[in-house]
């Protein structure tokens, strides 16, 4: 079951330069008049893991947001030395003070950003910022990863 | 093919969420719904014509009336009694909503388990005899998750009849990992009854006491019975009579915070309760020995602790989930349904899964705090949903529904 709601078509060509681009570390979403998903904000590519944490808690407790993150974090498969290994992934982010409307509008339709993002490594939600906390992403980012 | 677009937010569409105990009805939109009609209906039957009346809402059904025999039109959370079900509707346009159907899209919500044979008929009920310009169907399970902001999580969902966890991914639930207790409200209700038959609390429904006396704690009650009493039925008296006990219920009866220990509860000072009749006493370990079944049904008297307590439901759910979900699952409990609004139940649900959480996984439980939030947590899902603006596409329009039929309902709405 989904909202309805609508993906702008800004988001395709931002996705692809983060991607494959690599221009941005971040994006930020927000549902535009209740109708459309679109972007915010956009992270250079040297900004880190708490400008993005700033920037969501900046928006207010009561506002739900969607992120897009490019993570790096290190990583040693068996028998070799640590790696840098880069993992995009979507969050949404609902805290638990936003308003009960939000909070549906932003949960609903995460569905239609997630299929319009083919390709992203890992879809967490966060309802507090514990759950969006860099020990927790990380945590989650590793979790399929081959030891 | 997309249905006719209503307009923005004026669209004045209704919603109604069957229960078992209530249906809810109300205004898309609005923060909390409007009426709860008891499902509970009395009906009286003409011995000579066959012909039935209906009685609907808790003011007429309150009143004693000849061979007025009382029913539930809900089973297992379904709609089973549809000519009842279709009188209540009647009722709820006419004395409620005060308006004509034909001009509110509905969205009803539904039981998670809930049988194709009942989605299609409620949508042609819906479009057939209430002419209504657009329907809309979701899985009551969904609503309440996602008015907790997540399309992923549990949702353990205690109501009348029965708990259940339900999990919910991407805003689909999980039909094979559905777990139903039968312990819910009703549940302990009849265990409070037995303790009241127990201890020899005579309970007299309101309707039969004409006056009482002020009596001295745990004396017989001094109450004078009403003279001009009608012949009732047993199916009422007996409606009645939990009626009162209902009520001891709600107030009285409370969760202990850790696995009840008969001397840490006795300290607990105890609490002074009247009856109806004048009779009152003090209650103090009852109130929580009551309620203990719940998370541990080894409490349950005379039958075999086969049933699972609450953690135990959540726990087997997540169990036959996949195992690339169950992080995220125990990462989002989400309680909803009225009987988790016993005094302590979601501090003990706290406690007893915090334990029972595999130590690499995160546990996080969702409660709405209001009262109303968590009693009525599906129906407001489904009020912010129908009025939002960009759901108007969504809707099963009866142009739709004229072209292709009832089967629609299982096409548009999973």
């Amino acid at each position: 079951m989904a909202s309805g709601v609508k993906v702008s078509d800004e988001i395709h060509q931002a996705y692809t330069e983060i991607k494959k681009g690599k221009k941005y570390r971040y994006i930020i979403f927000h549902i535009k008049d209740d109708k459309e998903i679109c972007i915010e904000t956009y992270g250079d590519r040297d900004a880190a893991y708490d400008d993005y944490l700033q920037h969501l808690s900046n928006v207010g407790p009561d506002q739900c947001r969607y992120g897009l993150y490019d993570f790096e974090y290190e990583h040693a498969c068996q028998g070799t030395s640590d790696t840098t290994k880069q993992k995009l992934f979507l969050m949404s982010w609902c805290p638990d003070t936003a308003k009960i409307k939000k909070k549906m509008l932003y949960s609903s339709s995460f569905d239609a950003l997630k299929h319009a993002l083919e390709g992203v490594g890992k879809y967490i939600q966060a309802t507090d910022m514990a759950e969006a906390s860099y020990e927790c992403v990380l945590e989650k980012c590793r979790s399929t990863d081959r030891s | 093919m997309s249905g006719g677009v209503y307009g923005g937010d004026e669209v004045g569409a209704l919603v109604f969420d069957p229960g078992h105990s209530s249906l809810r009805v109300g205004y898309a939109g609005e923060d909390s719904p409007k009426f709860d009609i008891p499902s509970w209906v009395g009906i009286v039957e003409d011995p000579e014509t066959n012909e039935k009346k209906y009685f609907v809402d808790t003011v007429a059904l309150h009143v004693p009336r000849k061979g007025c025999e009382v029913v539930n039109y809900m089973k297992e959370g379904m709609i089973e009694d549809w000519d009842t079900f279709e009188k209540v509707l009647d009722y709820s346009y006419e004395k409620c909503i005060k308006s004509e159907s034909q001009y509110h899209p509905i969205l009803f919500s539904e039981a998670t388990w809930n049988a194709r044979g009942k989605r299609e008929r409620l949508c042609e009920l819906v479009f057939e005899k209430y002419q209504v310009p657009a329907f809309f169907l979701v899985k009551s399970a969904v609503l309440a998750a996602f008015a907790n902001g997540r399309s992923t999580g549990l949702v353990l969902d205690s109501g009348a009849t029965h708990t259940s966890a339900i999990p919910v991914h991407d805003g689909y639930v999980l039909q094979h990992a559905i777990v139903k207790s039968p312990l819910g409200g009703d549940f302990l209700l009849n265990q409070a009854n037995n303790f009241l038959k127990e201890s020899q609390v005579d309970i007299v429904p309101t309707y039969m006491i004409a006056d009482k006396q002020l009596v001295k704690e745990g004396e017989r009650p001094k109450w004078t019975k009403k003279n001009n009493l009608v012949e009732v039925t047993a199916s009422w008296h007996n409606y009645m009579k939990r009626e009162v006990v209902r009520d001891f219920q709600q107030t009285m009866l409370h969760c202990s915070e850790a696995p009840y220990e008969e001397e840490a509860i006795a300290s607990i000072p105890t609490e002074p309760y009247e009856f109806p009749t004048g009779y009152n006493n003090e209650y103090g370990t009852e109130r929580y020995r009551i309620t203990e079944s719940l998370f541990d049904p080894s409490y349950i008297k005379g039958v075999g602790s086969t049933m699972l307590g609450m953690s135990h439901v959540v726990s087997t759910s997540i169990g036959l989930c996949d195992i690339d979900l169950r992080p995220s699952l125990y990462s989002g409990v989400i309680v909803t349904g009225g009987n988790s609004l016993l005094n302590g139940y979601v501090e003990r649900l706290n406690r007893d899964l915090s334990s029972r959480t595999p130590p690499n996984m995160r546990f996080k439980l969702i409660s709405a705090t209001g009262t109303t939030e968590r009693r009525f947590g599906s129906w407001i899902g489904g009020s912010i949903l129908a009025s939002l603006g960009s759901f108007q596409q969504m809707w099963i329009s009866k142009q739709e529904y004229e072209e292709s039929g009832k089967s629609q309902v299982d096409r548009k709405c999973p």
